[in-house]
């Protein structure tokens, strides 16, 4: 296996014209993605890193695709600004993994997901050639918009080099509460019940506790309304739904971690609509779990992945695993594509990025 | 048409629904953009999805190039119909098949009426969000392929952002599913809505489309701000902006906007150089608290007036104006061409003074109307087509504000779309090779390349004449702007 570090654009090129096959790496924070690379060739992005244009005034950012997360959140944080999206290791990815895996944290559940906030990209194909798309404006409609196509493409069609966003502005202060529901449904129809109120949460998780069912919820805002509104909502989801029980969480990185109490050898993010959660929830209830933004995204750690793949398969769902010895990172629903196939044929007739 | 395409597509439509003769055809041979017309050499309109994908496999079988159409509200040109080509009218596909407030998504068919969306989610608290200013007409198939925006879009995006699954109907006949109902959309693999959405009909048909419904905002908060300089206006949104608020749109009108607006929808602005509306919205405690933020950042804006609007009609006044303007415009002018080009927000006071140079240079006038939040400028050139070469003029300062756009770092379409009417610019925001790859993907999906030729890319058979800018109808006498 042959290990490159590309320190530009041209480097990256040659490495993809020379190579019969290339498999792209960042920090390598989702190991479970760098398995099935049959001697391909390792190109190692985190040379390609740094922040190359950041206007605050333009709600803009472009950035090197090896640039960790932590760094633009950073700098984003320092101009009052952030990723809506959420990245979701914000520790050790780099930003060019997020978009290729669409990894997303809990509060993607307030504006949207990577697909919503990505402008633009600079990539080189699998026939080496560097180009662009999308633009660098919040707003533009030229031209095949590919840079959301790159999201969630794995690598497989183009190496994405530099990325630009759109970002939002933050606000200063965060309150998060968890009420507990003794049964699923129970937990879900709370979900329905802020789906359709006027209340705009930050973020909004589901997780199994100790035989119960907790939702926990986040409000943001400013310093000076954020308790009445807290209040407000506790109330209402208190006098609308089954609550058993609420209980004042702390605001911790910790607790908006959806990955932290989620230990196991394999670990598995599922994308599944809010009704398919019971009958999903069922046969992985012996895995850990939890599910965030408003129950579209799924997590599940286990020690089984064999078992989780009949699930997913069962369910007619399709699971990304980040973590684990797996000889494909897709499980559940193989990925098939007719449109994806045909955007193959033209960025990687060779079949060469794996 | 030539007889066997006229046989073939008798076989698939009753006489009721396969349109041939001259006055039928009418109605389709333009769509908003109306300095270009072409006769289609039929229109089909089908009633379910079997008969698209029956036609379109057709269609790819005769290498017969057709256009999907909606309510033909495009303004770039993008349902303009292909000379001899077949048309297709998907208005009858109206269903809405399932509205899921509980999960608040929404499954529809192409023909539907973007605001029939928002009206069937309203009684659950929910509304559609993308919002054309011809949300009243213009159909969700046609807000697909051109990715429409609208007033907005700032805070929550445009129709891209707000599809999370399809089934369509590829340019060879291939009929394919992509994303679902979690708002994670495809999630896993590729973004494949996003690549389909604002492909500009040239990929295929929408036949079933899955969206996501926001929750209808608890409190609106709407300001109108009178300016007597257009710079003005255009600070005062950067210092919005500054002050880290996140208002769900900001628009601004200049005088001759406002003027039309004036005549048209009696709106009652007041009498200034320049309006900026904002407005806030969002759950009632927080919006309050940005509410007073908001007034002290304009109010260091130089305003000499400023408008609360301070119930529900008022705001639907202060907004009535705004989206008829462009309709208005039309009572100022016998023809107008409205570009959408984008430039950075920090550049709008740059690209208005700009505008108003070359304004000068062409003898025209150019009403400015536009989404000042996200730099979506839309100026509306006023020319008189019974004039010799005005159209030529219009359409070289037209031209010349795209380049603009450009170098100041911007896009030539925020929302509008290439269409047939910017293809020639494409090469100025894309290098060739960038362009050979888009037309590459294209062929890879439609090898005859049948879907919407003539549109997007530059070159090719020219579709339609240009001429004189009445739309057909206004010209038999059956419509008027008044």
């Amino acid at each position: 296996m042959t290990m490159y570090a590309p320190g530009s654009v041209t480097e990256l090129q040659a490495i993809v014209r020379d190579s019969e096959r290339v498999h792209v790496v960042g920090k390598g924070s989702k190991p479970a993605l760098h398995r099935a690379v049959n001697g391909a060739a390792i190109a190692d992005l985190s040379g390609l890193s740094g922040i190359i244009e950041y206007q605050p005034s333009e709600y803009t950012v472009t950035v090197r695709a090896g640039t960790p997360v932590r760094e633009l959140n950073a700098a984003l944080r320092e101009k009052g600004q952030y990723l809506p999206f959420d990245p979701l290791l914000p520790e050790v990815a780099t930003i060019g993994g997020t978009v290729a895996c669409n990894l997303s944290g809990s509060r993607r559940f307030r504006y949207g997901g990577v697909r919503d906030f990505i402008l633009g990209a600079e990539v080189v194909d699998g026939a080496g050639r560097a180009f662009r798309v999308g633009g660098k404006v919040v707003k533009n409609s030229a031209g095949f918009d590919l840079s959301k196509f790159l999201v969630g493409s794995l690598g497989k069609y183009a190496i994405m080099t530099e990325l630009t966003f759109k970002v939002f502005p933050d606000v200063p202060r965060f309150h998060s509460l968890g009420f507990l529901y003794e049964k699923l449904e129970e937990a879900l129809s709370a979900i329905y019940f802020v789906n359709q109120s006027v209340y705009e949460l930050d973020a909004l998780d589901l997780v199994p506790a100790a035989g119960n069912w907790k939702i926990l919820a986040r409000l943001a805002g400013f310093d000076d309304t954020l308790p009445q509104r807290v209040e407000r909502f506790s109330a209402a989801m208190t006098g609308e739904t089954e609550t058993i029980h609420v209980e004042q969480q702390d605001d911790s990185a910790a607790l908006w971690n959806p990955l932290a109490d989620l230990s196991g050898e394999f670990l598995v993010k599922v994308v599944i609509p809010p009704k398919q959660i019971p009958a999903f929830d069922a046969l992985s209830a012996h895995d850990r779990r939890r599910y965030t933004v408003g129950g579209n995204i799924a997590w599940a750690a286990t020690d089984e992945i064999a078992q989780l793949d009949t699930a997913l398969k069962a369910s007619g769902l399709t699971g990304l695993c980040l973590r684990g010895a797996v000889d494909s990172a897709v499980i559940g629903v193989p990925l098939e594509s007719v449109l994806a196939d045909r955007v193959k044929q033209v960025l990687d007739p060779q079949n060469k990025l794996v | 048409m030539n007889r066997a395409v006229l046989a073939a597509l008798e076989s698939l439509y009753p006489a009721d629904r396969l349109l041939t003769r001259d006055v039928e055809l009418l109605p389709y041979e333009s769509d908003a953009l109306t300095a270009f017309n072409a006769k289609p050499g039929a229109v089909v309109l089908p009633i379910n999805e079997e008969e698209i994908i029956d036609t379109v496999r057709l269609c790819h079988q005769m290498a017969l190039p057709f256009v999907a159409r909606g309510s033909g509200t495009s303004l770039s040109g993008g349902s303009l119909p292909i000379p001899e080509g077949l048309t297709i009218g998907l208005n009858r596909l109206n269903r809405i098949k399932k509205i899921d407030p509980q999960q608040r998504i929404a499954v529809v068919e192409p023909g539907v009426i973007n605001l029939h969306i928002t009206e069937a989610a309203q009684p659950y608290g929910l509304y559609y969000a993308p919002d054309p200013s011809s949300q009243s007409i213009c159909t969700i198939g046609g807000n697909i392929a051109f990715n429409s925006g609208g007033a907005h879009c700032l805070k929550y995006g445009m129709t891209s952002n707000h599809v999370l699954g399809m089934k369509v109907v590829l340019a060879d006949g291939t009929v394919t599913q992509f994303g679902g109902e979690s708002v994670d959309g495809v999630g896993i693999g590729p973004d494949l809505v996003g690549l389909f959405v604002g492909s500009e009909g040239l990929f295929g048909i929408a036949l079933e489309i899955t969206v996501r419904l926001m929750p209808q905002p608890e409190l609106y908060r709407t300001v109108l701000a009178a300016y007597n300089d257009l710079g003005a206006a255009g600070d005062a949104v950067s210092l919005v902006v500054a002050s880290g608020l996140l208002p769900g749109a900001m628009e601004i009108m200049d005088r001759l906007a406002i003027k039309a607006a004036e005549a048209s929808v009696q709106a009652g602005y007041p009498d200034a150089e320049a309006l900026l509306i904002v407005e806030l919205e969002g759950e009632a405690l927080q919006v309050e608290a940005e509410f007073d933020q908001l007034l002290g950042a304009i109010e260091k804006s130089g305003a000499f007036e400023v408008r609360v609007a301070q119930n529900e009609e008022e705001r639907t006044r202060i907004w009535k104006g705004r989206k008829g303007a462009f309709s208005a415009v039309g009572r100022l002018s016998p023809d107008y061409i409205v570009q959408d080009g984008v430039v950075p927000r920090s550049r709008l006071g740059e690209a208005l003074v700009e505008i108003g140079a070359l304004k000068a240079k062409h003898q025209l006038e150019v009403a400015n109307v536009f989404h000042a939040g996200d730099g979506n400028l839309h100026p509306l050139i006023l020319y008189d087509g019974r004039e010799a070469g005005a159209l030529e003029r219009a359409e070289a300062l037209a031209g010349e504000i795209l380049a603009l756009c450009i170098n100041l770092g911007g896009s030539i379409t925020g929302e509008h779309g290439i269409g047939m009417e910017k293809r020639d610019y494409l090469p100025a925001m894309f290098s060739e090779e960038e362009i050979d790859i888009m037309q590459a993907l294209r062929r890879a999906i439609d090898p005859n390349e049948i879907a919407n030729r003539g549109k997007m890319f530059p070159g090719g058979e020219a579709p339609a004449l240009s001429q004189h800018g009445m739309h057909p109808l206004e010209r038999a006498g059956v419509i008027s702007r008044e």
